[in-house]
């Protein structure tokens, strides 16, 4: 009686059912009409079902089990079968019969598989965009208001985080790396514009470049200056940078006219040292001098070897009373640090503000003089020269 | 005639269909079709003189938001795990889908496909560690397609 009503309730729900019943033998005893458009052949009475529903294979004991126990059943969904999609269920009939339920869902399927090859090909498009961007340089998308809505794998590699959660944790401002006093991405941006940036992050150099995407985002990109091209900039001896980068640096800061500082730094008596204790001695000191100057500046200054013990600074993005500040903890620190084989070593400080007017030689000659006028001074002293 | 339940599994977009229709109609085509449900392939195989039809449920590949329904686990004598050799998230879900097989069928056998390989170069694919009965395969060249059923018959029956 319950399965006369399951069948008669497949037809009254106006869906596609079909069925087949079989024996204890899994033979088949009786079938609709229609089930043959389901099966590669009409099924006859006596033969085997699994010739017609394969898909029975392996699940013999269980469907078995549900001739003993009415209670169970047996449901397979979304089987491809002849061109259509059915659901095959198997109920109980009787002791020695089982009801198979052909359930056509063809058309819901196709739907469904439409909407799942959709959603499938988007997912491989996004991941392929998605390796494409990790495999760039390291990329930041910011909104106008300071929020980091995006970086790539190669941005959270280089920070050490593995999810954007972790990044938005650390409250990293890059714009803080290239300039302390800056406060924002969008005061990152102005500065940095359609230009190529230097920017020093954990004493790896990177070009900055900054985008504007759509109204409301900024897109900043920084390639990681590779070690060979640091390495070719860099003296050799005390790893400051060599006089020709530092030309470079001055120069783009005249050409875009630019405000900036220069400084001439020297060592005061080093010669003496060379003289007393011998170059390899002199070798050490400058290393250290060097090392204490960049332990001691921001990331974007640019220090130089101009030859010998003298060198060079560039200082960006500050005015002349915060430079001279900071020459003189500079100059402080010298002052008291123990050098290797000598103790006591002094420096002096020749410096000059950019003008309006000036060229590189001009502005280097200034501050040369300046160091002269240090040195004259009685040396461990900074001398600022104004125009 | 003995009849032999396995299954192919794996993340979607991987090759499955294509390797089943390789093996079984011999043809290759390009256009990727997402599976949906299953779609059960026959093919009779001799083995040691005894004669087998493997039935070879080409099972819709799982995606993030949707996995595989345990109905279709049911009775499989084995399996043939495939990646896409080129896409790692592939490679890195194959422990979660031989965790999942094996808790339904702890004594069936498998295979692993690294397939698409005709995409990789002859360098790239001498870079790859192939740990027993994983196979490099190619449903496009028709490389080491049938190697991979056989051995997964082997293993089960012999």
């Amino acid at each position: 009686m319950k399965n006369i009503q399951i069948i008669l309730n497949a037809i009254l729900s106006k869906d596609i059912f079909e069925y087949l019943t079989f024996d204890q033998n899994f033979e088949v005893v009786d079938s609709s009409a229609g089930l043959v458009k389901y099966l590669e052949k009409s099924p006859k009475v006596g033969s085997d079902i699994l010739d017609f529903l394969p898909e029975l294979v392996g699940s013999e004991e269980e469907i078995q089990e549900i001739f003993s126990k009415p209670h169970l059943n047996y449901v397979l969904e979304s089987v491809y079968k002849n061109d259509y999609y059915v659901n095959i269920s198997i109920e109980h009939y009787d002791v020695d019969r089982l009801l198979v339920l052909i359930h056509d869902i063809t058309d819901v399927t196709l739907t469904q598989q439409q909407l799942l090859q959709y959603s499938n090909e988007s997912i491989l498009i996004n991941n392929t965009l998605q390796n494409i961007l990790d495999s760039q340089n390291a990329l930041l998308f910011v909104t106008h208001n300071n929020i980091i809505t995006y970086t790539n794998e190669q941005f959270m590699h280089y920070f050490g985080v593995k999810r954007m959660k972790d990044l938005q944790r650390k409250n990293l401002k890059i714009y803080e790396y290239f300039d302390s006093s800056l406060k924002s991405y969008e005061a990152l941006y102005e500065r940095v514009n359609s230009k190529e940036e230097y920017i020093v992050i954990n004493k790896d150099t990177f070009i900055l470049q900054a985008t504007i995407v759509e109204s409301s985002h900024t897109l900043f990109t920084l390639t990681k200056v590779t070690k060979l091209s640091n390495e070719m900039q860099q003296d050799t001896l005390t790893g400051a940078y060599k006089k020709s980068y530092f030309n470079t640096q001055l120069k783009r800061l005249i050409n875009n006219k630019e405000e900036g500082i220069v400084v001439v730094l020297d060592l005061d008596d080093f010669k003496l040292i060379n003289d007393t204790y011998g170059h390899q001695a002199g070798d050490d000191i400058l290393k250290a001098f060097v090392k204490l100057i960049q332990d001691n500046i921001r990331g974007n200054d640019i220090f130089a070897r101009w030859g010998g013990e003298e060198f060079l600074l560039l200082l960006e993005h500050t005015n002349i009373e915060h430079a001279l500040k900071k020459l003189e903890s500079l100059r402080t620190i010298i002052d008291r640090y123990t050098f290797k084989h000598v103790g006591h070593m002094t420096a002096s400080f020749g410096v000059a503000c950019k003008e309006e007017d000036d060229d590189m030689h001009s502005l280097l000659q200034r501050a040369d003089q300046a160091l002269y006028q240090a040195k004259d001074k009685g040396k461990n002293c900074i001398v600022f020269k104004k125009a | 005639m003995i009849r032999k339940k396995i299954l192919l599994l794996g993340d979607f977009s991987v090759g499955k269909t294509s390797l089943v229709r390789r093996y079984v109609d011999g043809a290759f085509d390009d256009k990727y079709l997402t599976t949906i449900g299953v779609k059960i392939s026959k093919k009779l195989l001799t083995l040691n003189g005894e004669e087998y039809e493997m039935l070879i449920w080409d099972v819709e590949g799982s995606t993030p938001s949707k996995k595989i329904s345990l109905g279709y686990y049911r009775g499989a004598s084995g399996a043939i795990f495939v990646t896409d050799v080129n896409r790692q998230e592939t490679l890195d879900s194959l422990a979660d889908h031989k965790e999942i097989f094996l808790n339904e069928n702890p004594d069936a056998a498998y295979v692993v496909a690294y397939n698409k390989a005709d995409m990789l170069s002859e360098v790239a694919k001498e870079k790859i560690e192939l740990k027993d009965d994983t196979f490099l395969t190619s449903a496009k060249d028709d490389n080491n397609v049938e190697a991979l059923f056989i051995r997964l018959m082997e293993k089960m029956v012999l």
